[in-house]
C-alpha cells in the first residue's frame, strides 16, 4: 500500500473504530489492517495531529501488551516518544512497558526501549535512563549494537548526580583503554566522553593518556567513514602530544585521512592536523602541499559543501600568517552558475589570497565579472578592486586604479557610481597618489544617482577641490536640490558646504555656504541635521565675530578641515578568537567567523569548555610557576606533569602571548576564556626538542613571535 | 548535534519530519524556517535560537535543524550526512532522482533509514549496502506510484518482476556501460553473468551477520558468491573550455572515477597496481581520493590493497589537471559562418579532428552547434529550406533551443589525420523578392501555392514568443563523447591480483577503460 493513502489526516475515533473493528477477527488480514491503523496514527503525528492522537493513548498501551511484532513495537514507541516532549504524565503509563521491554531478548527491541527512555524528558524516566545505560555499559556479555546505543545514550542525559556522573565517565574511559573490544564500541566511548566534557562546565577538560590516544589513531584504517571523522574530531584536543616526535607521528597518522571521500572527515584530519602543528617546531614543505591539495579537491562538491569549505578556507587564510595553505587563486575564479553564496564566498578568498604577485590575474578576472550582466555581481566585483586596492600597497593600487578607470570608460550608471563610492575609499588610503584621476571621475558627475555615490562624489570634490577648477559649479548640482536629498547626502551637502567656505572664504563660497546653513536650520524637518547646522552656523560666526576671539579661523579650519587618518581594511580578526576558530573548523562558529560563544547565545559561560585545556590551567597556574620554571608561567597545557615535557616550544609561546595580551585590549572574560591555547608555530624558533638550555629559553623567549 | 531533521518539498511543505531531541512543536520551527528562507539564502541560517543547515536535491530540500544552545553541533558533519543521506535515498529507491511522490510512497522506509543512520544525533553509517542488510521494509516502487495517478490496469505486476526491474535500475551504470560498447563477445557474457550473480546474490546472502560493529564495517561477514568476479571499470570525464576566437583555453580537467562492482566471496585481499602510482605521478597521489577501504599507500607503495565492500563502489576518484598545449580528444579545427548576401545565403561550417590512439573510436559522438547568435545577427529566412551536408552522420535542426545537433557516432582515433566537417546553409530574408511575391500574390487570381513539410517559420516565432526574448544567446559549441578502451590521462591499471586466504578460489578480475565528456565540454564560437 502506498504511504500517500497513509498521510491523511484522521480523527481519533476513526482509528479507534478501525483498531477495534479488527480485534476482533482474528486473521491475518486484520493485523495487517491494524498495522495500518497504527502507521496513520504514526503519520499523523508526523504531521501534527498532536491533540486529535493524543486520545488514543489507551489503545497504544492495549496493543503494547498483546503485540510482538516488532514493527508494531516501533510505532508503540515512535508514540511515546513523540508525544512524551508534550506530555510527560501519560508517558509515564507507558513506563512499566518500556522497562520490560528493556529486559527482551531481542536486541532490536532493547534498543527502541533504551530510545524511549532518553527521549522522553521526565524525571523519572531519565532516573531509569541513568540506570539502565550505566548498568548496559557494565555488562560485558550483552550484545555489542545495544552497548553502543547505550554509549550514545549516555551522551544525552543531564545528570542530577555528579557520582553517577564521574562514575560513567570512568566507565566510558575503561571502555576507551579497552582491549579487544570493536573498535566502534571504542569510538563510541570516546566520542561520548568527549560530548559529556564538553557539555558538563564543572568538569575538568578531557585529556587522554599518550598511548590511549595512539591507540585510537592506530585503529582508524579499520574504522567506517563516520566513526573515522568523530576520532579525528574528539581527539582535537584531547589528545594532546608530549613532544614533537609525537605530533609528528600523530599528524602522519591523520594525513592519510585527508583524501578521504567523505568531506567530513577529510576536514577533520585537516581539523586535527591543525591542532598538532601548533606542537611541532617546523613544518615541511610537502605538508603544506597535500594540505592545500586536500582543500582543493574538496572544493569539487555540491554547492552546499563547497560553501562550508570555502568558508573554512577563509578561517585558515586569516588565522595563520605564514598560511597553511598555499593555494593557486584560479581554483577561486567564479563559474557563471554558481549559487551567489557561493559567489560571494570566493570573492572574500580571492581578496584574502591576493598579493602582489597573483594580482594581474586576479584583476583581470575580476574585471571579467565587473562587466557581467549580474548587476548584483558586477557590484560586487568593482566592490572587491577597490577593497583590494587599500588592502595592498601602492604599486598594487595604481593597478586596481587602471583597471577601475578603464571600467569607468564603460559608462553603464551602476558600474560608475560603484567605482565613485570604492575611489573614495581608495583615496582615504592614499590621499596623494591618484589625484590626477578624480578629473576623469568628475566628468560623471551626472550619473551618480544612489546616495551612497553621492556622497562618494561630494566628498571627492571637497576633498580635491583644488584639483577641480569649477568645483563650485560641479557642487551646486548637489546643493540645489539639498531638499530632495536623502538624509546622509544631506549631511555631506552641508559639511562640504561649510568646508568649501573655510578652505577658500570668498564671496561665492560664502554664498553657497550660507544658504545651505540657511536651509537646513530653516526648512528640513529632520533634527539633527538641523542641529548640526546650527552647530556649523554658530562654530563659523564665532570665528569670524570680531568682538570675542574664543576661537580662531585657523583652529576652526583645522577642526572641520583636519588631516584624514589613513584608513586601513582591517580584516584581521583577534588572534585569541582565530585560535579558537581554528579548533572549530567545521563548526557553525567558521561559518560566521565568530567565537563560539557569540554565535551560541547562552553559552558563554559554558564555552569555556570548548577549550578544555585552558580554564583549568589558571588554577594550576600558580602551583607551576614555583615548581618547574619561570618560563612555565602561564602554562601551555593545563596540567602540571606535562609541562616539564615540552618547555621549549612552550617558552616562545609564553613570549608570544604576553606581547599579545598587551596588544589586544580585550574584556577580561574573553582573555581567559581562550588563554593557553597557543598556537606555538610553525614560525617557532627553537629546534630543540628535549631538554633546552636555559640560554636557548630567554633567547626563543625575546624572539618575536 | 542536530535536534530535527525535515525532509519537505520545494513549497516547504515537510514530507517527512523527524525529532531527534525531543523538541516540541515541530511546526512552529518548520514555520520559522519558512520566514528565513529564500532560494538563494545560504546553506546556513539563523533565527531566533536556531540554525538551519538546508541543502537542496533534485526538488527536495533537506533541513537540520540546531538548537542554538547545543555548541558542538558541526555543520560541516551535517551538510556531509544530508548530502550522504541524499545518495542513499536514490540508491535504495534505485532511482537516479528523486520527487515528492516517491518520498510520500515511502516515508516509513525513509524513517527507518534515518533511525539507522543516526543515533542520537550521531551518525552511524549512511552506506547503502550495509544498510539493506539492517532495513527490509519492501521499497514502494513507481509502479505502484501509477496506480494512484493512472489507476493502470495490471497492479498486481509479480514480484520477481518487481525486484528484477528495480536491481536492473539500481544498477544503471553498469547496463548503460555495457550497452554502451557495442563489440566483444566476452562483454555480452559480462551482461549475463553479472545479471545471474544478481540472483544468486538473493539467494545466497540472504542473512549477513551484522557489519557495523566489525573490524571491517563496510564488509558482511559469510558472502559466496558461485562464481568470483569483481569488475573495475575507468571512467574519465574531460572537461574541456576553450574561447575559439582569442584561442584561451579556460579549462582543461580530467575528473576520473574507478568504479568496481564486486562480486566475490569471503573475505578477499585485493591488490591493484597503477602506472601512475609506479611512475610517482604527484598529482595523482595528490588529488586522489579513495574510498574508506583503501588504506592509503603511506610512502612509495606501487600499488594499494584493500578489502572490497560487496557490490558497487567508487574506489577512486581523481582530479587532474592537463597542460595546455595537451591537445583535446577532441578538437575543433575551424568554425565559420560566411553570409553570401548576393544569393541571400549564410554558409556555417564546421570541422574536427581527433587526438587519440588511432585504434580506438568514439562510440558516441555529438556535437551541439549554436544558432542563437546567427539568428539574431541575421535575418534567416525559415521559409526556405535549410541544407546541410557533413563527411559522416546526420545533422538536425533543433528549432526550440537553437541549435543544429550533428550525430556522428563512431569516428576514429587519430593524431590530427582524421578529420571530419559538416555545412549547413540558410536562406537570408530577401525583401525584394518577398514584395514581388506579396504583389503577385495580391494581383492573381491563382491560390497561393502549397507547401509541404513542417513550417519552421511558424514553429520558430511560436517557441521563441512564449519563451519571450533570450537574454544571452549561448555560444557554447558543445561536444559529447565516449571513447571505450582508453583514457584521457593514460592511467592504467598494471595488474589487479584477488586473494582469499581461506577460500581460495579462482576468480575473474575484469578491466575496462572509458573516456567521456564532462558537462562543459566545448568551445565559445
Amino acid at each position: 500500500m502506498s504511504d500517500q493513502r497513509i498521510f491523511a489526516k484522521y480523527k481519533a475515533n476513526e482509528l479507534r473504530a478501525e483498531l477495534q473493528v479488527f480485534d476482533v477477527k482474528k486473521s491475518k488480514t486484520s493485523a495487517h489492517k491494524r498495522k495500518d491503523a497504527l502507521r496513520k496514527i504514526i503519520a499523523n503525528l508526523t504531521m501534527g495531529n498532536f491533540t486529535e492522537m493524543a486520545f488514543l493513548y489507551p489503545e497504544i498501551l492495549k496493543f503494547w501488551k498483546i503485540e510482538d511484532d516488532l514493527e508494531v513495537k516501533r510505532i508503540c514507541h515512535e508514540y511515546v516518544r513523540s508525544l512524551g516532549s508534550a506530555k510527560p504524565k501519560n508517558a509515564a503509563e507507558a513506563l512499566p512497558y518500556i522497562l520490560d521491554d528493556l529486559d527482551s531478548r531481542n536486541e532490536k527491541v532493547q534498543i527502541m526501549a533504551l530510545e524511549t527512555l532518553v527521549a522522553v524528558p521526565s524525571p523519572r524516566f531519565l532516573e531509569e535512563a541513568t540506570k539502565t545505560i550505566i548498568s548496559f555499559i557494565n555488562r560485558r556479555v550483552i550484545p555489542p549494537t545495544v552497548t553502543k546505543t547505550a554509549i550514545y545514550a549516555s551522551e544525552q542525559i543531564d545528570f542530577t548526580e555528579n557520582a553517577t556522573r564521574s562514575h560513567l565517565l570512568t566507565l566510558l574511559l575503561k571502555f576507551v583503554e579497552r582491549e579487544n573490544t570493536e573498535p566502534t564500541l571504542q569510538v563510541a566511548a570516546l566520542h561520548a566522553l568527549h560530548t559529556i566534557h564538553e557539555k558538563n562546565i564543572d568538569l575538568q577538560p578531557l585529556r587522554l593518556p599518550i598511548d590511549v590516544a595512539f591507540k585510537l589513531l592506530d585503529l582508524l584504517p579499520q574504522l567506517n567513514e563516520w566513526d573515522k571523522a568523530l576520532t579525528l574530531d574528539s581527539l582535537t584536543t584531547a589528545a594532546v602530544p608530549e613532544s614533537h616526535d609525537d605530533a609528528y607521528e600523530m599528524i602522519d597518522i591523520a594525513l592519510t585521512q585527508l583524501q578521504h571521500v567523505n568531506t567530513f572527515v577529510a576536514l577533520n584530519a585537516f581539523k586535527f592536523i591543525a591542532y598538532l602543528l601548533n606542537y611541532v617546531d617546523h613544518v615541511d614543505e610537502n605538508l603544506i602541499k597535500r594540505f592545500s591539495n586536500s582543500i582543493v579537491s574538496l572544493l569539487n562538491k555540491p554547492p552546499e559543501i563547497q560553501f562550508l569549505v570555502l568558508r573554512n578556507v577563509i578561517l585558515l587564510l586569516l588565522s595563520r600568517d605564514t598560511p597553511l595553505l598555499q593555494l593557486d587563486v584560479s581554483y577561486f575564479f567564479i563559474e557563471f552558475n554558481d549559487p551567489i553564496y557561493i559567489k560571494d564566498t570566493k570573492l572574500e578568498c580571492l581578496y584574502l589570497l591576493a598579493n602582489h604577485g597573483n594580482l594581474p590575474r586576479i584583476l583581470e578576472e575580476l574585471e571579467q565579472y565587473a562587466t557581467d550582466i549580474d548587476i548584483q555581481m558586477s557590484r560586487k566585483a568593482l566592490r572587491a578592486i577597490g577593497n583590494l586596492a587599500v588592502k595592498l600597497d601602492k604599486e598594487s593600487a595604481s593597478d586596481c586604479v587602471t583597471v577601475l578607470l578603464d571600467l569607468l570608460e564603460f559608462g553603464v550608471d551602476y558600474v560608475v557610481q560603484e567605482i565613485i563610492t570604492v575611489f573614495r575609499n581608495i583615496l582615504r588610503k592614499h590621499p596623494d597618489d591618484f589625484t590626477s584621476s578624480v578629473k576623469e571621475l568628475v566628468k560623471y558627475n551626472d550619473s551618480v544617482q544612489e546616495p551612497e555615490s553621492k556622497n562618494a562624489m561630494i566628498w571627492i570634490i571637497t576633498q580635491y577641490s583644488c584639483d577641480i577648477p569649477n568645483y563650485l559649479e560641479v557642487f551646486k548640482v548637489f546643493s540645489s536640490n539639498i531638499l530632495e536629498e536623502n538624509l546622509e547626502v544631506q549631511y555631506s551637502i552641508l559639511t562640504s558646504s561649510v568646508k568649501f567656505f573655510v578652505k577658500d572664504p570668498v564671496p561665492e563660497t560664502e554664498e553657497i555656504c550660507l544658504q545651505v546653513l540657511k536651509i537646513c536650520t530653516e526648512e528640513t524637518n529632520n533634527p539633527d541635521l538641523r542641529a548640526r547646522a546650527f552647530m556649523y552656523w554658530s562654530l563659523l560666526s564665532m570665528a569670524h565675530s570680531s568682538k570675542n576671539h574664543i576661537i580662531s579661523a585657523e583652529a576652526v579650519k583645522s577642526v572641520l578641515d583636519g588631516e584624514l587618518p589613513v584608513i586601513e581594511l582591517n580584516t584581521k580578526l583577534d588572534p585569541l578568537v582565530l585560535e579558537e576558530l581554528e579548533l572549530n573548523i567545521g563548526s557553525i562558529a567558521s561559518i560566521y567567523l565568530k567565537p563560539v560563544s557569540q554565535i551560541f547565545r547562552s553559552s558563554r559561560t559554558r564555552h569555556l569548555l570548548q577549550s578544555p585545556v585552558l580554564n583549568k590551567d589558571r588554577s594550576n597556574l600558580k602551583i607551576l610557576s614555583g615548581s618547574t620554571s619561570t618560563v612555565n608561567l602561564e602554562g601551555f597545557d593545563s596540567l602540571p606533569e606535562m609541562v616539564s615535557h615540552s618547555s621549549s616550544d612552550r617558552s616562545s609561546s609564553t613570549a608570544a602571548r604576553k606581547k599579545m595580551m598587551n596588544d589586544y585590549d580585550k574584556p577580561a572574560e574573553k582573555v581567559n576564556q581562550l588563554k593557553g591555547r597557543r598556537k606555538s608555530s610553525v614560525t617557532s624558533p627553537s629546534k630543540i626538542s628535549r631538554k633546552p638550555s636555559l640560554l636557548v629559553r630567554k633567547l626563543s623567549m625575546r624572539k618575536p613571535f | 548535534m542536530s535536534s530535527c531533521i525535515f525532509i519537505t518539498d520545494e513549497n516547504l511543505e515537510p514530507l517527512i519530519s523527524k525529532n531527534i531531541k525531543a523538541i516540541p512543536n515541530l511546526q512552529g520551527i518548520l514555520r520559522l524556517f519558512k520566514s528565513v528562507y529564500t532560494p538563494e539564502s545560504q546553506p546556513v541560517i539563523s533565527a531566533s535560537s536556531f540554525h538551519f543547515v538546508h541543502i537542496k536535491r533534485s526538488s527536495l530540500l533537506y533541513v537540520s535543524v540546531i538548537h542554538a544552545y547545543d555548541a558542538s553541533a558541526n555543520v560541516m558533519l551535517i551538510a556531509t550526512f544530508l548530502d550522504q543521506f541524499h545518495s542513499l535515498l536514490k540508491k535504495y529507491l534505485a532511482v537516479s532522482a528523486l520527487d515528492k511522490n516517491m518520498v510520500l510512497d515511502n516515508v516509513l522506509l525513509i524513517m527507518e533509514l534515518i533511525d539507522e543512520s543516526i543515533d542520537f544525533g550521531v551518525i552511524q553509517i549512511t552506506d547503502a549496502s550495509i544498510m539493506r542488510d539492517y532495513i527490509r521494509v519492501k521499497v514502494n516502487m513507481p509502479e505502484n506510484k501509477t496506480i494512484d495517478d493512472l489507476s493502470l490496469g495490471d497492479s498486481d505486476t509479480d514480484e520477481e518482476d518487481n525486484k528484477k526491474t528495480k536491481r536492473r535500475s539500481g544498477k544503471p551504470n553498469l547496463y548503460k556501460f555495457l550497452r554502451g560498447a557495442k563489440d566483444g563477445t566476452h562483454k555480452a557474457e559480462h551482461t549475463d553473468t553479472a545479471a545471474k550473480e544478481d540472483d544468486v546474490e538473493d539467494s545466497y546472502n540472504s542473512y549477513i551477520a551484522k557489519a557495523t560493529i566489525m573490524p571491517v564495517s563496510w564488509r558482511a561477514k559469510g558472502i559466496h558468491y558461485a562464481r568470483n568476479e569483481f569488475f573495475l571499470d575507468v571512467v574519465e570525464q574531460v572537461q574541456y573550455l576553450m574561447d575559439f576566437n582569442s584561442g584561451i583555453i579556460k579549462k582543461n580537467l580530467i575528473h576520473g572515477k574507478i568504479i568496481c562492482k564486486s562480486y566475490l566471496s569471503g573475505m578477499p585481499k585485493l591488490k591493484i597496481a597503477f602506472n601512475k602510482l609506479s611512475q610517482k605521478d604527484e598529482q595523482f597521489i595528490s588529488h586522489s581520493k579513495f574510498h574508506q577501504c583503501v588504506t592509503w599507500p603511506s610512502s612509495n607503495e606501487k600499488e594499494i590493497e584493500f578489502i572490497p565492500p560487496d557490490g558497487d563502489f567508487v574506489l577512486c576518484q581523481y582530479e587532474l589537471k592537463r597542460h595546455v598545449k595537451d591537445q583535446p580528444m577532441l578538437k575543433l579545427v575551424s568554425f565559420g559562418v560566411k553570409p553570401k548576401l548576393k544569393k541571400y545565403k549564410i554558409q556555417m561550417s564546421c570541422t574536427i579532428e581527433t587526438h587519440f590512439k588511432a585504434r580506438n573510436s568514439t562510440s558516441t559522438l555529438n556535437l551541439k552547434i549554436p544558432l542563437a547568435r546567427l539568428f539574431q545577427e541575421y535575418q534567416i529566412d525559415l521559409k526556405k529550406p535549410a541544407r546541410f551536408k557533413s563527411d559522416s552522420g546526420k545533422v538536425l535542426f533543433n528549432i526550440s533551443d537553437d541549435f543544429l545537433l550533428w550525430d556522428i557516432e563512431v569516428m576514429k582515433g587519430g593524431h590530427g589525420d582524421t578529420q571530419l566537417s559538416m555545412a549547413a546553409e540558410f536562406s537570408l530574408f530577401n525583401k525584394k523578392e518577398f514584395e514581388e511575391e506579396q504583389e503577385e500574390l495580391k494581383n492573381s487570381m491563382n491560390p497561393p501555392p502549397l507547401r509541404d513539410g513542417p513550417k519552421l517559420e511558424e514553429l520558430y516565432d511560436q517557441v521563441h514568443n512564449e519563451k519571450g526574448p533570450s537574454k544571452m544567446a549561448s555560444r557554447l559549441l558543445s561536444m559529447k563523447f565516449e571513447i571505450p578502451y582508453s583514457t584521457c590521462s593514460g592511467l592504467q591499471v598494471e595488474y589487479l591480483k584477488i586473494d582469499e586466504e581461506q577460500l581460495q578460489y579462482q576468480s575473474f578480475p575484469w578491466v575496462r577503460y572509458k573516456t567521456v565528456n564532462d558537462e562543459e565540454y566545448g568551445y565559445y564560437v
